[in-house]
């Protein structure tokens, strides 16, 4: 890490940051994942900016993408915190696409919190004691008589005070600090308290603008129809109808991209407005070549996913002796688990605006990985990476799905073809129907349990296909990294075998939020309770038993996490007074590590025949130190609404190659009248801090499984429970 | 015939084809994209704007048939962000990404001026047509209880 004082430094000027006042960059180690293995060491990239205006003001460059998580605010909070800033004076801005000024801003893996919290928080404190340096030299006192506050410095001894605006100047001439202490934690004013978002009031008033927003002089706008199925082809196209609308410019052919996010190929109608685009390409008559996944249908596929994990697989991970160990169990248990295809569906559809021109490019785009567009484009357009100019919005939502560009490089194709600023916004249905969607699964379990219901042996099948197909199509089955999880589950269990069945992808599999947690949640969680059953034994202490046996040292910090998390949401549930509910009501329980965080999570239910209530739900976290209540808090919150929706009904369903489902009414995610209690508890276990995007979704489904079981007997293995007939 | 309608006070011609929907009239004809588009369909509720101070899906509105109606859209709730529901809206930190939102407000907005006085069983019944993806359903619900209270507050 390093923090540099580049306020004089000439990219600043050709950078898009205003000038003057005092600037710092901030350049983060390079990482080790994969995606962000071409960081530059060799010159100085700061990942990230602050900006103290002679006016006082503070603004905040962030490369991270931020859609909804709060990222621009917990950590610009870390900033003005150790700088002695005012939170009034703070404004975020987002940094355009541009790794080689901001490093790796893909935003993905809830990662950003862990990676920059410690980086900014010394950039804040460095800035203060710059600040702070600058009035000691105006004032000729030395600096340990002056101190910082709420935007000021001050002399106790003189009384003297200068304000942050009037020293930026100063500042700015002035040496980084080598080490800046940082503050103690119990000394923050902002960081792990309950913090707005940034952007609320814009949000509000109408203010705030999404990548759906963007407008330009001249601005022309299109509408896509794709082709239904992946890798299909266009056979033939009638135009003639859509082009006599009045108001329509041109109809674009669009060649698929065979890149992991280019576009699936399509045909685009561009108008002088989206409303005559999207009726003009109704008007469109296209025949497809289905191509080789033109038969592709999700239920026979599931069953033979089941098939797969019903019969010996391929190995994965081996410890101890499985066989000998069922052998030897005096009761084994068995179940299959499965989950459908889920479609991100973000309230904002994808949508970009491109300018493709002799020799520049420019996008505004909500996205979750400039780099992606960057890198997507100059394969496109063959030019170089460095000469696209990505502009990054405002998210209307991601969960995953705004990581890949397919939507963008097809603007670009359009704008390059009608050589003008071109707006592509996607319709619902093209979004529902051709997007990348959550993997769809089958898991097989056999355990073998001894008369205490310690476990004896563990086999864990799995079959589904791989987001690894986006980058090797040819990819037949899961493999051990996309295992991982599985195989390094914290239960104990000495006999342990994981087999991954054949699953070949016939769509686009892409992340989304909380990615593969959200059926190893489902699965693990599910399985220990019916395991609890088999051995006579109550959920909670079964599930404390199962982490109690774990004795590999690696995982002594796992195992002692999930347990607290999961005693501190049963407690806040009233789970040992639960058989004082009546008959048809029931809690379950579920815990799950992923993504660094511990979330352990209580579903109340009712159930009357075959209706399930969500009563209440009881949250517990350790994500390590939390940054900002406000933010984790709306993050689990909004994780139980997601969860919930994929745990009862929304399922993608394709039928001869191409989904069925195409709007919300067929797509039915959850609505404010099913909205349960929500009650979030935060442990603060005093860890390095971790990221909450994801990790709340993976708990919910087995929970409220769970406690459908406690009300009803009923044992739900299929995601989702109640999938609607289309 | 006066083909004109009434946008937050301001009087506009209707100088599109009639068919295009109140929402790209607003969207890209007029370029006031506070109002949102999520499904084109009047399923999810993003675009909701008021007409003649009803809440109304502008995305299956077409402009053709509001020749003299008065639209209100977000940016016309109030002078300053200062309606009820908005203060609760701040006051309960209630939006995520904040796509969905304007939306959720109008059409909450509406539903306070026809019952003043609701039950969470009326909220309920009242937002079902607005979706949320990021989850922000529990505090609309408490933000617009609380409106409602300091509406009545005002009246009284
Ligand atoms: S955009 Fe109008 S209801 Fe969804
Ligand atoms: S706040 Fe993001 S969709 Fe509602």
């Amino acid at each position: 890490m390093t923090i540099a004082n580049v306020s004089r430094r000439d990219f600043i000027k050709t950078s898009g940051l205003a000038t003057g006042g005092l600037i710092i960059g901030v350049t983060l180690p390079p990482m080790a994942s994969a995606s962000d293995a071409h960081v530059d060491n060799a010159t100085f990239n700061p990942n990230a900016f602050v900006h103290l205006q002679d006016n006082g003001d503070l603004l905040i460059y962030c490369g991270r993408c931020e859609m909804g998580q709060g990222i621009n605010t917990a950590l610009p909070a870390a900033v003005a915190d150790e700088m002695e800033a005012d939170w009034q004076r703070v404004t975020v801005r987002q940094a355009d696409g541009d790794e080689e000024k901001y490093g790796p801003q893909g935003t993905g893996g809830s990662r950003s919190i862990n990676i920059m919290f410690e980086p900014m928080r010394k950039a804040g404190a460095s800035a203060k004691l710059m600040l702070i340096a600058a009035a000691a030299k105006v004032w000729k006192v030395p600096p340990e008589e002056c101190q910082a506050e709420n935007h000021f410095v001050y002399h106790q001894p003189s009384g003297k005070k200068l304000s942050f605006g009037q020293l930026a100047n100063i500042a700015a001439t002035l040496e980084v600090p080598t080490k800046p202490t940082l503050k103690s934690v119990d000394d923050f004013k902002y960081v792990g308290k309950f913090i707005p978002n940034q952007n609320i009031h814009q949000i509000i008033k109408g203010e705030l603008t999404y990548g759906v927003d963007t407008k330009l002089p001249g601005l022309k706008y299109a509408s896509v129809v794709h082709c239904p199925v992946y890798g299909g082809k266009l056979k033939s196209l009638d135009k003639s109808e859509a082009l006599a609308i009045k108001g329509v410019l041109d109809v674009i052919v669009i060649e698929r991209l065979e890149m992991p996010f280019g576009s699936l190929g399509g045909v685009a109608v561009v108008a002088d407005n989206s409303w005559t685009a999207q009726k003009a390409a109704k008007l469109l008559k296209i025949e497809w070549e289905r191509g080789p996944h033109g038969s592709y249908d999700t239920k026979s596929y599931k069953a033979q996913l089941v098939k797969n994990v019903e019969s010996p697989a391929e190995l994965v991970s081996e410890r101890g002796d499985v066989t000998t160990g069922l052998k030897n169990a005096s009761k084994v248990v068995k179940a299959t688990y499965t989950g459908g295809h889920i479609a991100h569906s973000p309230m904002e559809p994808n949508a970009s605006v491109v300018w493709v021109q002799k020799d520049s490019c420019e996008v505004w785009a909500a996205t979750q990985a400039p780099k992606a567009i960057q890198d997507t484009l100059a394969a496109y357009l063959k030019r170089d990476a460095k000469d696209i100019l990505v502009h990054v919005t405002m998210a209307g939502g991601a969960f995953g799905r705004k990581f890949k560009c397919d939507y963008v490089h097809e603007a670009a194709v359009i704008s390059q073809h009608i050589n003008a600023p071109v707006q592509l916004t996607w319709t619902r249905e093209e979004d529902m129907r051709t997007g990348y969607y959550h993997s769809i699964s089958a898991q097989h379990i056999e355990a073998g349990i001894d008369e205490h219901g310690a476990i004896q042996g563990w086999l864990h099948r799995v079959a589904f296909p791989a987001i690894g197909t986006l980058f090797n199509p040819a990819q037949q089955r899961a493999g051990k990294g996309e295992l991982s999880a599985v195989d390094n589950y914290p239960y104990g269990i000495e006999n342990f075998r994981s087999e991954s069945g054949e699953a070949p992808a016939h769509t686009r599999i892409g992340w989304y939020r909380a990615v593969y947690a959200i059926f190893y949640g489902f699965s693990f969680s599910s399985f220990s309770d019916e395991l609890a059953y088999a051995a006579n034994k109550d959920p909670l202490s079964y599930l404390n038993q199962l982490y109690d046996a774990n004795n590999n040292p690696d995982q002594q910090e796992q195992a002692k996490r999930s347990k607290a998390v999961l005693n501190l949401v049963a407690e806040k549930a009233n789970w040992h007074n639960r058989d004082k509910l009546p008959k048809n009501q029931g809690i379950g329980l579920a815990v799950h590590f992923s993504f660094s965080t511990y979330v352990a999570m209580a579903v109340k239910v009712e159930v009357n025949g075959e209706d399930i209530k969500v009563l209440e739900v009881d949250c517990a976290i350790d994500c390590g130190q939390v940054l900002n209540i406000n933010g984790a808090t709306a993050q689990m919150e909004g994780a139980v609404v997601m969860g919930m929706g994929l745990a009862l009904r929304t399922e993608i369903t394709f039928r001869d190659g191409a989904v069925v489902n195409s709007n919300f009414h067929d797509y039915p995610v959850l609505r404010i009248n099913e909205m349960p209690k929500v009650n979030v508890h935060i442990h603060n276990s005093g860890h390095k801090p971790t990221g909450l995007g994801e990790p709340g979704v993976a708990p919910f489904a087995p929970a409220l499984g769970n406690a459908v079981y406690a009300a009803s007997g009923k044992r739900y293995r299929d995601l989702p429970f109640k999938p609607m007939s289309i | 015939m006066d083909k004109s309608i009434i946008i937050n006070g301001e009087k506009y011609p209707i100088d599109v084809e009639s068919d295009m929907p109140l929402l790209w009239f607003l969207r890209d004809h007029l370029e006031k994209t506070g109002t949102k588009f999520g499904c084109g369909a009047g399923l999810c509720g993003a675009c909701t704007v008021h007409i003649d101070g009803v809440a109304t899906r502008a995305c299956i509105t077409p402009v053709g048939t509001l020749a003299g109606r008065a639209i209100t859209t977000i940016e016309g709730l109030s002078e300053n962000g200062d309606h009820p529901l908005q203060k609760a809206w701040v006051a309960n930190n209630v939006p995520q990404c904040g796509y969905c939102q304007a939306g959720q407000i109008m059409n909450a907005a509406s539903f306070l001026k026809q019952n003043p006085n609701p039950s969470a069983d009326d909220i309920d019944n009242a937002m079902q047509g607005n979706i949320c993806r990021c989850g922000t359903y529990q505090r609309i619900k408490k933000a617009v209880a609380e409106a409602a209270d300091e509406l009545a507050k005002e009246v009284s």
